[in-house]
Formats: structure tokens, sequence, C-alpha cells
């Protein structure tokens, strides 16, 4: 490991380069502060630049997400990390903050790369790709994903075989297998976490056959077929490459469920899968969409209205929870769950099952920090001490939480938050200078 | 037109439930049970009626007998409102009004009064046998002569008006008119649950626990038969000594296997025990285990000089036959299988 003796200075450290945390740095960025972007994943853009399109507008996801991006990535007060982690955040005084940034090699140098893709071509090692969800391929030199900001090729050391092709296909030799993992120590004056959420893992429920019945994905996936980027081009089932033709949904996968423990609602998941089965109706004109809920929870500016319209499109709305899925021998599955209306158990076929996993909590982040405690709350998301006069604020005075990192929230939300968490850094660091 | 009843979950909650009022209606333990099908979707239905409180809807059905408690409802369930306990305590409940003596509903209720109630047997026991100067032999002409004189009464007094009680709760009431042939049809049903729990297997992965409460059931009534008709502690008949060793030790071993596992609750089933379950299990134990030593002792000639053996069996015995076969966990022998039945019946009535 290379120990850098670089020491930054900077006003802000943002953690996390999502839509919350993207928003948090620009604003703060535009107001004159110098901001630290840390990004854990090869771009910025977190989730949300991987989606089709947004509830209720049925605005373009990507469409939203990557002016911002390259706002962010172009603003002259903003440096990213990309490939890095906040390790050590330690707070010596009023707004004094010390971070050891850990950068991991991308073996690229970033600022040479065209983004050509001819390394992409050249590789001969092919593993499935963690952007597309497991939807499809990538080679071990790739470019994370076409959107990507940074639009760079990355190595994946992991699955390397060293064997030099890349190296010999870049026309600008940007790739350098020499690079290695470096830690930068950073002097900031506050903090902002915006770490983002989990999703849940299916695997958790072995009732819902994920991972063994091919035609199950998750809500993910599906977003991912569904986004411009997609990997297919349209919609097919993963089995056997079919267009489905009756699709179910699965919701509350891993929300609301004690049993796996995570009692709490997730306030996408009713949501995301109206806008997704609006969409397939789209793209799959003849397929039939039912959606199994417990509660449709449409709180939102729209929303009702949002799950009418589904409704008036032909989605089919069955109340009860699905208690059991398994694959029958053409790739189907046979949904068993109790028609709640009816208080009789039922069957139903269905040639796609798509799992809405619900929103957990990303608590690495808590411990980065090593002089003082950052509390989560009850259900492991960062504690807001003051959610509603400082909602930003967090059990360490100068550390500001935005998003999802402070619990389930959707998109306008996220920024919302974004939004506050930047104003209320705002209102510290002036205080500072007073 | 429903009335609700609120505070039916109370009463529930003192035969063993517990927080009913957590479910939020989204029939994951309908959809898990592998017992539950089109006609008999349970147990959400049974949960809603619990806290609702339409304890004439209870009474009359039968689902809480078609479950035979593999505890997946409970360990799957979202909000951990352990479905499978409600439909335990739904059976405690259920066995309380069929029997027509309310005291079945009492002894569930209070384990004070249960503990009086074997108390009770205990010193009457023992002065039964002072009054027979405690002697061996006359003690255990009059146990034997109790034996006999248990079964006939329970059954007749009390298990039999039950069993019509429960028709008249299940069938009558609720004006389903079947045909007398429908009865006679379903005979068969009666007799095969009756002796082989069958419905037990559709349970997921129940295979070992069925098999184990299999040889209990055989073994037990085996041990009733070979003590009562073969009259076992005062025959020589070699072949009937060895059945009766046998018997008692299959029940002792089995019973013994069921504490082990109420007391380490390494399966749903076995994470809650109602002081019912363990009088049930423990007293099952016991009368295996005295039954075999008497019996030895017997055989190796020492029971003369330790009468104090044969009475502690005779003890557990009238405690056995007089609270626990009556009015305590044995009912589910009877009501299971006419459940099975009765259900039977109603299906053929189509």
């Amino acid at each position: 490991m290379q120990q850098e003796n670089r020491k930054l200075n900077f006003d802000v450290l943002v953690v996390g380069g999502g839509i919350a945390g993207g928003e948090s740095a620009l604003n703060l960025a535009n107001l004159g502060y110098k901001v630290l972007l840390v990004e854990k994943e090869l771009s910025i853009g977190g989730k949300m630049i991987l989606l089709s399109k947004v509830f209720p507008t049925l605005d373009c996801a990507a469409c939203i997400t990557t002016p911002k991006v390259s706002e962010i990535a172009r603003h002259p007060n903003i440096t990213i990390f990309t490939g890095a982690e906040a390790k050590n955040i330690t707070k010596k005084g009023e707004h004094q903050f010390e971070a050891v940034v850990l950068k991991k090699p991308r073996y690229v140098v970033v600022e040479d790369c065209t983004g050509c893709q001819l390394c992409e071509e050249a590789c001969p090692v092919s593993v499935t790709d963690e952007y597309q969800y497991g939807l499809a391929g990538r080679k071990a030199a790739f470019i994370p994903f076409s959107i990507a900001s940074p639009r760079a090729a990355a190595i994946d050391i992991e699955n390397c075989i060293l064997c030099g092709a890349c190296e010999r296909a870049c026309p600008t030799n940007c790739i350098d297998f020499t690079q290695t993992e470096e830690e930068v120590l950073v002097k900031i004056k506050s903090v902002v976490v915006a770490t983002g959420f989990n999703l849940f893992d299916p695997l958790k429920i072995p009732r819902y056959n994920y991972g063994k019945a091919k035609n199950i994905i998750t809500s993910m996936q599906m977003e991912r077929q569904l986004a411009p980027t997609r990997p297919y081009n349209t919609i097919l089932r993963p089995g056997d490459g079919k267009m489905p033709d009756n699709i179910a949904y699965v919701l509350c996968t891993g929300s609301r469920d004690k049993s796996i423990g995570n009692p709490i609602c997730s306030q996408i998941c009713c949501m995301y899968s109206i806008k997704q089965a609006q969409l397939l109706m789209g793209a799959l004109p003849m397929a039939d969409v039912t959606i199994y809920y417990l509660h449709i929870r449409a709180f939102g500016k729209g929303f009702n209205e949002f799950y009418a319209q589904a409704q008036d499109m032909g989605v089919e709305f069955v109340k009860g929870k699905v208690g059991k899925i398994t694959e029958k021998e053409n790739g189907n599955l046979m949904l068993r769950y109790e028609d709640i209306e009816a208080g009789v158990v039922k069957e139903a076929e269905h040639d796609m099952v798509v799992l809405s996993v619900g929103v957990l909590p990303n608590m690495e982040i808590s411990e980065s920090f090593k002089t003082e405690k950052l509390a989560l709350d009850p259900f492991n998301f960062v504690n807001q001490s003051d959610v509603l006069a400082s909602p930003a604020k967090t059990s360490i005075e100068g550390v500001f939480v935005a998003g999802t990192a402070s619990g389930p929230m959707d998109i306008p939300d996220s920024i919302l938050s974004g939004g506050a968490a930047s104003a209320e850094t705002t209102s510290y660091l002036r205080r500072a200078s007073l | 037109m429903a009335r609700i009843n609120p505070e039916f979950s109370d009463e529930l909650k003192k035969y063993g439930a517990f927080d009913l009022n957590a479910c939020y209606n989204c029939g994951n333990c309908t959809a898990v049970c592998t017992l539950s099908d089109e006609e008999n979707s349970f147990p959400r239905k049974m949960v809603r009626y619990s806290v609702l409180g339409l304890d004439g809807d209870l009474e009359a059905s039968l689902d809480p007998w078609l479950c035979y408690y593999c505890g997946e409802c409970s360990t799957t369930c979202p909000r951990e409102a352990d479905p499978g306990e409600l439909m335990m305590s739904l059976r405690r409940w259920l066995t309380a009004r069929y029997d027509w003596t309310g005291l079945s509903g009492l002894l569930y209720k209070s384990l004070p009064a249960s503990i009086f109630a074997f108390l009770l047997l205990v010193v009457a026991v023992i002065w039964f046998a002072a009054k027979q100067q405690f002697d061996v032999a006359s003690i255990m002409h009059y146990g034997h002569f109790f034996e006999m004189a248990a079964i006939t009464l329970v059954f007749a007094l009390i298990l039999l008006p039950n069993i019509i009680h429960m028709w008249w709760l299940t069938i009558y009431k609720p004006g389903i008119k079947a045909p007398l042939s429908a009865y006679f049809k379903s005979l068969e049903d009666l007799i095969v649950h009756m002796f082989t729990q069958k419905r037990a297997l559709g349970c997921d992965d129940n295979q070992f626990r069925w098999f184990e409460h299999f040889i209990l059931v055989l073994g037990y009534l085996l041990l009733l038969f070979t003590t009562v008709f073969l009259n076992w502690f005062e025959t020589t008949n070699l072949f009937v000594i060895i059945l009766g060793y046998v018997e008692s030790a299959i029940i002792f071993v089995v019973t013994f296997d069921f504490v082990r596992r109420r007391i380490q609750k390494d399966q749903a089933i076995s994470k809650h025990s109602h002081p019912s379950d363990w009088f049930f299990v423990i007293w099952l134990f016991l009368m295996g285990l005295t039954a075999f030593t008497v019996r030895l002792f017997i055989d190796v000639d020492l029971l003369e000089t330790n009468l104090w053996i044969y009475l502690v069996h005779l003890i557990i015995l009238v405690q056995w036959a007089l609270i626990i076969v009556p009015f305590g966990k044995w009912t589910h022998f009877l009501y299971r299988s006419f459940a099975m039945y009765f259900h039977r019946v109603i299906e053929l009535k189509g």
C-alpha cells in the first residue's frame, strides 16, 4: 500500500455520490465551498442513474441524473474520488475534521482514457455485469456503463488474468497496472453522509426460490430491463429469453417483515412497481401484469392518481402476500397466496415474477467515525437527532445526513433531503467564519 | 350481522395465544400452510375471527383441528403474530367449549386449579391405600378395577356427551343437513385418522415427528389394552409380559424425546408450552416409566417390600384418568379424529 502524505484541505466531505450526495455537493459548491465527493463505486450517480423512469411523472431518470452528474463532474469547486471510501473520520474540534480516504486502484489513468472501449474488445475475460444486476456480461477491462461518470475504463483485477491485451489495445496508454491502493489524509470542516441504502437480497427468503427458479428477478433487474441503457433492448425472461406475457409483482419482499428482520415499510416499492407495470404495458402491449400487495401505499403528491391510472390501464391488483413460489418444468412460476378479499388460498401461474425488494440500511459508514459515534436509529439508518427542527442533524455536530442514509424515501424526497443537508451544512460553516 | 367482541382476545390469551392484534391480514400464514386448501383456508381466517371475537363462528369451525402444527406459519409470519400457537390455543379453547362440565376451561385457564386437582388426587389415593392397610394385593386389585371403571365412566359421562356437543356445534347448529349415509361412508375416515394421524404427514418435513407420534399412540393404546384386558401386572403369560414391557418402553422413550424438544425449543412447534402440554407429556412419560418399573419389581420379586412404587404408579394413573383424559390434552385424540370425520361428512353432503 502506498502511504501518500498528500494533505488535502476542503470545506466539506460528502460521502456518497448518489442523487442526495450529489445534490448536497452541488449546492455547497455553488455557494463557493470546496467539496470532496467520495464515491465507493466506479461512477457517481448512485442507484438513480441506473433507473428507467421516475414515478409518478414517468420522467426519464437518466435524463434528470446525467445533466446533474455532468455538472458535478465539471464543477471547479468539487473534487471527486470514485472507487474510494472514507475510512477514519475523526473530529479534532469545532469545524475541524480529519478523514482518511482509501482510494482503490482503477488501473486506468482516468484523465487519459477516452472511453473508446478498445480495451473492452481486446479483453478475453467475461464475467457477469454488476451494473446490469447480473442480467448481462461484461469484460474484466470495462466501462461500468455507458452513461457512467467518469466515462472511463477500469480493470476488474479480481477477474483479470494479466494478459496485457488491453494495454496493447489502448491507443492512449492509459492502462497502468502499477497503481496501488492509496490513503489520502484530508482535512475538512464538516461532513455530509449520503451513503444511501442497500437492496434486500431475496435469497434470504428461500420459499420464494429466487436464484433457483430462473424467471424470478428483482425489481432492480426489471428496472435495468426497462432503462434506456438496458441490456436486451426489450423485456425478456432470463431463463430462456422468452418475451413474458404474464408478469407478477410480489410486493413487500423484505419489507414490513419481522421474520427477516426488517419490520418497516420501504416507501418506494408500491410506487416503483406500479410504475414498472405501466412501463411494461407499453413495452409489451399484450402482457398481463398482476401486482400482489398487502396495502398499496400511494401517499405522495400524484401517487394515488398514478395508482388509479395503472388500474385503468388494466394492471391487476390482488390483495394477498405471496407465501411460496415454485418453478414449473417449462420455467413458469406457481404463486401460492391467500386471496384476502375471498379468504381463500389460491395458486396462480405466471411466466415471470418480479420481487419488489425493499430498502435496507447501509450501516458501514457508522464504523468510519472513530472519535464520536454516529448514532443509528432502531432500524440502523443514520439517526436524525432533531428530525423536526433540523432533519439533517446527526449525533455528531458538523456531520449531516442526506437522502436514504437516514431512512427509506423516494427520489424527490432524497433531493429535498440533500438540499436540507447542504443548507444546514452551510449554516454550520458560516458559524465558523463569523 | 356479526357482533364484535374485543375482549375475546384476552380470553384466548389465557389459553396460550399471543398478540393476535399484531396481524395485518397479509395471508402469508394461509399461503405457506401445506394443509390449507380452497375449501379450508386457514389459519388467517381463524386469526381474523379471534381478533373480532366471533366466538360463534369459531366454535362452529373445524379448522383448528385440521392444523397439525408444523409451525411454518409462525416462523414466516411477517408480524410475529404466531398464528400456529393461536391455532393451538383455539384447540384448547374448543376443548373447553365442547366440555359440558366446564372443568376443562377451569383447568386450562388456571394453573393453581390444576395443581390443586392433582394434589387432591394424591391425597385421595394415599387415603385409600391407608384404608387398605397398605396391602399390595388388595390395592392392586382395586387399581385394576379402577382402570376399567374409569374408562367406562369417563367415556360415558364426559367424552361421549362432549363429542355429541361438538357435533351439535359444528354440524347441527350451523344448519348442515347431511344424510345418514354420509355418516356411514365417513366412518372409514374416522378410523383411519384415529389410528394413523395420516393428515400430519401433509406437513412439511414431518415424517419423523409423525412416526414418533404414531408409535406413541399405538404403544399407548396397546398398553391400555394389555393392562386392562390382559391384566399385565398379574399375568404369567410370557408373551403378554414382554408385550407390556415393549409398549411401556415405547411410551417413555418417545415422550422423553417430546419433553426434550419442549425444553430445547428447537422447532416452532416446541417453542411454546402451555401447562397443559407439560402435564400431558410428562404424565405420559411417568405412566410408561412407572408401569415398566412396577412390572420389573414384580418380576424380580421386590414389589412386596416396595409398595411405594405401585402407589406412585397408581397416583399417576388416577391423575391421568380423571384429569388429563377427560379434561386435558388427551381429548385431542378424539376431537382430531372426529373433526376429520365431521369434515368428511360435510364434504360428502356436497
